[in-house]
């Protein structure tokens, strides 16, 4: 027992991202719970006049309104994806920072009461952070734990080296594409580098892009309209080439030809009742969703004839309507990489790409380091899954570097969750348990003790 | 079923070895008796088969069996129980559970509590304190980060944080603030131990700033650098190892020369391991040789390993190897007084090895000029020494013969062409007075006179029957120029 470190004291682990929570067992190899941080409410007051100009797609700085503290809220897997009238769609997390602590413990408490069917007081708790927290945050944070959920112990630690740890390293050099930010932290030793921290809001960009290939006519099709399933009735048309059995009364529908425009039903009744930020979410989920089914990396740099020459794909959209996606799904990819120059004279503050992000946290880093760091190299984050996009790092790294070794899970759950992964492991060693804050600490020496122990 | 070998023997219809026309009584006995001998570790079928002159490594052979059951514990059943725990580690109270057998001590100390090393650090009183550049409250501030961050210096300086109107300090300075204080302390502080585990300590403080800076900054040169100067680096260094190899390839293939040619007089080192084999042949002389070799395998000067081609210069004074020389016809060639390396070190040879023979350059030219004039000087019938002085003398002039057909060649380049500018500048200006004819007149008069001697050149080339005396005149002529370069040269050789 002593020979791999371990000493399990039933810990649990909670990961809040900026789309999902993870919650779970310190020592699994996968999270319990997984929900949504996305929250549908309906204000109880009657606070009617809500945000119409806001959450605008394109707009990545926009700033969401806070949640109202007596709202209710519907969370988990049937909270904001179930319509409901009147409901408003809200996300505590903006750059990957909490910043709407309201319905904070709501989420936590769905996650670990409703899902994990835990009580949160018989357990010590570890929660992550990103690396550009603030202070006021993990004392926060550390507060909602002890004050709330009368945890015993606590502890938050740092995403950037959970991430380290999850790939097996304490050096390391951690490139994690979520769901709203890229940021690429230099971790030594346990510890991040914070001079060599950086971040941008990139995924946003990328999905702003897509959103743009989709709703803008091209010279095949039109604009694609991105209605979610929940507001459409019907999507499929009666097969004209069989019309004898109408007779009978017996509809053989099928889905429109691929590129033909769409014939479906709206559910009229629910156009009135759907709120902006409901319609905002949805669409929003739409083109996630064709990205990740669709979108792709080339592996060696844009190159239009390699764009050309793979092979389209099909994409259904609630619609009905489909039809094949060539290089568009690589342009989608690209962004992660490469800026057009004209985009970037007609946005002064777009969102960094990554040889840009890794160039700026290498020179700030010690130049010894910088060998070292690369060849530890860690690519983790669901927004790092499309396809070819580590095959495409390498391909940048080492046209700079001499020596390159990038360690990037192949299974998606790792890929995806590392920083939960990495908590589940930090919690789970013997040597861990003297740095949890316990509650007798907390009461002694207050928000303090979180600065001075979590380092 | 049990398969005997007289069962395989009467299958195949062979005669019985050991019984041979026999009933099949006997056979089933004796392979009674042989089961009950049978070894361990070999199926009955296999022994019936083989016979009693099993090998004996199937005798070793442990008996096959399935794979063995892990022990878990002493049997059955272990009783594992929540037991809430102490961290001795910590300072609080904090009771944590897990789970442990119940067998286990209660009040053993935690197993992880080992784990928690704390780094040595030092500490100082004010009065100790003298610096000009740090400030007592900067160096309490990094010796608190340091002793936070166990000495990881990368994390201190990231997580050091300068007074906020104090200097920023790079890494190096940090480290060197650090040790120099911790080298301070240890030297001033009374010592407890022997003066060795002392130095050792000072050493292991030991921080050469400035030594780290020059590396820092080498290491940040070769990361700037242009991929133009990392394509330009790497070609020449395949360019030097290119010719390194060719300097290898060289210097092997001259002493594989010498040493066949000269054996060991060539004085190359490794040649007396090589003689060894060879020793049966001749007795008597490798027994000189090797005592020759023993000389030059300690040479008290370089210049002493290259004179030993030629004979030593001690030699000829003797009047009686003067003599012997004469009498076996042995002509030492002196040593070039210049040449002290291996290179120009020139071993015994056969004169017929080394006959004179023009330049690479000029070869196909001289060739070309001695076949005008009818010589023949590819085959050297008799190499005497004198015939070979004259061949090397007729090459001389007919690479002298060349030169000068060469300058002639240039002159009247040079005439021609001034002669159509002349012509050029009469035209245009035809009153030009009367001094530029004069000059006209003269250069004629000039090049009548260089006409005629390129001519007698020239004749040398275009026609051989044409004119013999007076080709026949500037071959000598040029002769005699070369000569003189002959004389010298012999005197070089």
């Amino acid at each position: 027992m002593v020979n791999y470190g371990g000493d399990e004291v039933s810990a649990l682990v909670l990961d809040i991202g900026s789309s999902s929570v993870r919650a779970g067992y310190a020592g699994d190899d996968i999270p319990k719970a997984i929900i949504p941080s996305f929250y549908g409410y309906k204000a109880t007051s009657g606070d009617a006049d809500v945000q119409m100009s806001e959450n605008a797609p394109e707009n990545f700085d926009s700033t969401p309104k806070q949640t109202p503290s007596d709202a209710k809220l519907y969370l988990g897997q049937n909270g904001p994806s179930i319509w409901r009238e009147g409901m408003e769609i809200g996300n505590p997390i903006r750059d990957a920072l909490i910043f709407d602590f309201n319905p904070v413990p709501a989420l936590i408490s769905h996650a670990l009461v409703d899902v994990m069917r835990v009580n949160p007081s018989e357990h010590p708790i570890l929660v992550t952070e990103p690396a550009w927290n603030t202070p006021a945050n993990r004392e926060r944070m550390a507060e909602i734990m002890f004050e709330e959920f009368h945890v015993p112990a606590f502890y938050i630690a740092n995403t950037g080296v959970l991430n380290a740890f999850a790939a097996g390293k304490g050096s390391a050099l951690v490139i994690d594409v979520g769901h709203a930010m890229a940021s690429i932290t230099p971790v030594v030793d346990g510890f991040v580098l914070r001079k060599g921290l950086v971040s941008s809001a990139l995924p946003k960009l990328v999905q702003a892009h897509a959103r743009h290939i989709l709703s803008n006519p091209t010279q095949t099709r039109r604009g694609i309209e991105l209605l979610p399933h929940q507001l459409i009735a019907n999507k499929l048309v009666r097969c004209l080439s069989y019309p004898n059995y109408s007779f009978y009364h017996y509809d053989i529908t099928q889905p429109v030809e691929p590129g033909a425009p769409p014939r479906f039903t709206l559910r009229e009744d629910r156009i009135s009742g759907t709120t902006e930020s409901w319609r905002v979410w949805c669409e929003s989920r739409e083109v996630e969703e064709w990205i990740q089914s669709v979108a792709g990396v080339l592996d060696q740099g844009w190159n239009d004839q390699a764009a050309a020459s793979r092979s389209p794909r099909q994409y259904e959209f609630p619609t009905g309507y489909n039809t094949y996606f060539g290089p568009e799904r690589y342009q989608v990819g690209e962004q992660f990489f490469f800026h057009s120059p004209q985009l970037v004279a007609q946005n002064p503050n777009l969102p960094k790409n990554i040889p840009t992000l890794l160039s700026e946290s290498l020179r700030a880093c010690d130049p010894d380091l910088r060998q070292v760091l690369m060849g530890n190299v860690v690519l983790t984050g669901g927004g790092s899954l499309f396809p070819g996009f580590a095959d495409r790092l390498e391909a940048e790294l080492s046209r700079n570097f001499p020596h390159v070794k990038i360690h990037a899970p192949g299974n998606p759950i790792e890929r995806r969750y590392g920083g939960w992964l990495g908590g589940s492991i930090l919690a789970s060693l013997g040597t861990f348990h003297q740095l949890w804050i316990s509650r007798e600490e907390w009461q002694e020496h207050g928000k303090p003790i979180v600065g001075q122990r979590c380092k | 079923m049990a398969v005997s070998a007289s069962d395989i023997r009467s299958a195949l219809s062979l005669p019985s070895s050991s019984t041979p026309v026999h009933s099949t009584t006997p056979a089933p006995r004796k392979s009674q008796g042989q089961v009950t001998k049978k070894p361990e570790g070999i199926s009955r079928e296999l022994y019936a088969l083989i016979g009693p002159s099993a090998p004996s490594l199937v005798a070793h052979l442990a008996k096959p069996r399935l794979k063995q059951k892990p022990n878990f514990g002493s049997g059955g059943k272990v009783k594992w129980e929540w037991r809430p725990f102490r961290n001795a580690g910590r300072t609080d109270s904090l009771q944590l559970g897990h789970w442990v057998k119940a067998g286990d001590d209660p009040d053993a100390e935690y197993s992880f509590t080992k784990y928690n090393v704390q780094s040595q650090s030092y500490t100082y009183s004010q009065e100790e304190y003298i610096h000009k550049d740090w400030t007592k409250e900067e160096t309490d501030n990094l010796f608190n980060v340091v002793r936070e961050y166990d000495t990881r210096w990368y994390v201190v300086h990231d997580r050091y944080e300068p007074p906020p109107d104090g200097p920023t300090r790079s890494l190096e300075d940090l480290k060197d603030r650090y040790y120099s204080v911790c080298r301070k302390l240890i030297r001033n502080r009374p010592w407890a131990g022997d003066e060795a585990s002392k130095a050792q300590l000072l050493n292991s403080y030991q921080f050469d700033k400035d030594r780290e800076r020059m590396r820092k900054d080498y290491i940040a040169s070769l990361e700037d650098r242009t991929p133009e100067e990392i394509a330009e680096e790497e070609a020449l260094f395949v360019e030097l190892k290119r010719l390194e190899q060719n300097e290898r390839k060289f210097k092997k293939e001259r002493d594989e020369l010498l040493r066949t040619l000269l054996g060991i007089d060539s004085g190359l080192p490794d040649i007396v391991a090589e003689e060894d084999g060879l020793s049966a042949l001749s007795a008597e002389g490798f027994k000189k040789r090797k005592k020759n070799a023993n000389e030059i395998d300690v040479p008290s000067t370089p210049s002493n390993i290259i004179s030993l081609g030629p004979p030593p210069p001690k030699r000829p004074h003797s009047a009686k190897s003067v003599a012997y020389d004469a009498q076996h016809c042995i002509v030492r060639v002196e040593p070039p007084a210049s040449s002290t390396t291996k290179i120009t070190h020139t071993p015994v040879h056969l004169r017929s090895f080394k006959l004179p023979a023009p330049k690479a350059a000029l070869l196909p030219k001289v060739t070309q000029t001695l076949t005008e004039l009818g010589i023949n000087h590819t085959r050297l019938v008799m190499p005497t020494r004198e015939n070979c002085a004259r061949l090397e003398s007729l090459i001389e002039a007919t690479t002298a013969l060349i030169d000068t057909k060469k300058v002639v060649d240039r002159v009247e380049q040079d005439i021609r062409v001034l002669r159509i500018r002349l012509g050029r500048a009469i035209d245009g200006g035809a009153g030009a007075g009367a001094d530029i004819d004069a000059d006209a007149d003269a250069d004629a008069d000039a090049e009548g006179e260089i006409d005629g001697r390129a001519q007698s050149i020239l004749s040398i080339r275009s026609g051989r029957g044409r004119k013999q005396s007076r080709r026949s005149m500037s071959v000598s002529s040029i002769g005699t120029s070369a000569s003189t370069r002959v004389g010298k040269r012999q005197k070089r050789s």
